[in-house]
């Protein structure tokens, strides 16, 4: 047994020694080829596991990467998203602001700014509640306008807030004329939420769909010539006395986030301050 | 026996070709064939110690490039050896396991150099030692110890599963 171990040694050194006496007699080509003739199999199998080893690594790396790039990328993206928001928001706040601080300087009134800061929207009432009240000297029965035109009028003073009922509210009606035909006629809120254009048939037989409206002034209440809204749709009645006309309301009321309260006399035509156009 | 040698020779090699490459340090990298040549010799005695060396020699030789048949020589009479008188030594000691591998690479590298010097290998002996032998003897070294705790941890954990 213990011969066989080392005839089995002597056997490989002898091996080792032939390889190396016959490449150092320069035989080294043929030697090679001996050994290439076991060795490159082999040397080919090693490097087709060595790639698929290093493959499936490199792949389990670059999946790793890629999911904590995109984890990454997606907060980033999120964060992004939310400062391209507030950077919107706050666009939008300014240009409202500034539109609302060119209406206020160019208005030969006095008008005090506030902000809504509560919206009562249900079918009954249509209130707005802004951020001035008895403290402000804000009076019961003043006008609200924005730059688009009239928003109501505030029905309601409180310490610090005041209410202001819009013009879609039922209970609301508002003295106005068409620019185009002078037609007078009484603007109304009704429970669908939409403002309605009241007048005498006689009076209104020229009113075209587009036509402007505004306040009339008649009244006291509000300054005349604050657009209210377009003539949306004419309701003929025939014979009637009374007519309708639909109007689409000049100001967006569920969107409006600030106004100008009316504080001084009410006497001046306004028409001038207002677009008017289209 | 075969099988087994095939199989561990061919997990040498590709552990060699993909692992050591990755292990470099400072230009250093382990001989992990002559890790396990004795991992070998030592389980399975000298017969296959030596023909594992030779084997896994032989492909280094033949992947090197340069004297074919020296690593195969070395190897082979360092899993013989390995093989023949590890029954008699306290093997299974750590403080055994790591400066026998740091020794052994050493040996297996003044051989190499011995029988390269035989055919005129031109580099002087204190710079192979230095930079060459020294170093991957205690690289192996420290891979010893990382198996060693490897193996004693994986001990206690099967310890304590009921």
């Amino acid at each position: 047994m213990r011969i066989r171990k080392v005839a089995l040694l002597l056997s490989l050194v002898a091996v080792c020694l032939l390889l190396l006496t016959l490449q150092t007699r320069g035989y080294a080509s043929r030697a090679g080829d001996l050994v290439a003739l076991v060795t490159t199999p082999v040397h080919a199998g090693l490097a087709r596991a060595s790639r698929a080893a290093l493959g499936v690594w490199t792949t389990y790396l670059d999946w790793k990467n890629v999911r904590a790039e995109n984890r990454r990328l997606r907060e980033e993206n999120q964060r992004l998203r939310v400062e391209a928001l507030r950077v919107t928001e706050t666009d939008d706040e300014n240009r409202r602001l500034r539109h609302l601080l060119a209406l206020q300087e160019r208005l030969p009134l006095a008008t005090l700014s506030g902000e809504v800061i509560a919206r009562e929207w249900g079918g009954w009432v249509r209130a707005l509640t802004v951020n001035r009240g008895r403290g402000d000297r804000v009076a019961r029965m003043t006008a609200v306008i924005s730059p688009e035109g009239l928003v109501g009028r505030i029905v309601e003073v409180r310490a610090g807030a005041a209410i202001v009922q819009v013009l879609t509210d039922p209970a609301s009606t508002v003295g106005a004329h068409v620019v185009r035909t002078r037609t007078p006629g009484i603007v109304e809120g009704d429970p669908r939420g939409t403002i309605r254009f009241k007048y005498m048939a006689r009076d209104g037989a020229s009113i075209q769909t587009g036509d402007l409206l505004v306040t009339s002034g008649q009244g006291g209440l509000f300054p005349r010539g604050i657009p209210i809204g377009r003539v949306r749709a004419i309701d003929d009645r025939g014979s009637a006395l009374f007519h309708y006309a639909v109007l689409e309301p000049a100001v967006d009321f569920a969107r409006v986030d600030e106004v100008l309260v009316v504080t001084g006399p009410t006497g001046q035509d306004l028409t001038a301050y207002f677009p008017t156009g289209g | 026996m075969r099988a087994l040698l095939a199989l561990t020779v061919f997990g040498g090699g590709v552990a060699h070709a993909t692992v050591a490459p990755a292990l470099r340090i400072a230009g250093v990298t382990p001989d992990l064939p002559l890790i396990v040549v004795v991992l070998l010799a030592l389980r399975r005695g000298p017969e296959f110690g030596a023909l594992a060396g030779f084997a896994a020699g032989l492909l280094q030789d033949a992947a090197g490039g340069g004297l074919i048949g020296v690593q195969a020589l070395t190897k082979a009479l360092i899993g013989f050896a390995i093989g023949a008188v590890g029954s008699r030594l306290s093997v299974g000691q750590p403080l055994v396991q790591v400066p026998g591998l740091v020794l052994l690479t050493i040996a297996e590298g003044l051989a190499r150099f011995a029988l390269l010097k035989l055919f005129r290998f031109p580099a002087p002996f204190g710079e192979v030692m230095l930079y060459v032998v020294l170093p991957q003897a205690l690289y192996n070294g420290f891979l010893a110890t990382l198996l060693v705790l490897a193996l004693a941890w994986a001990d206690a954990l099967r310890a304590r599963t009921p």
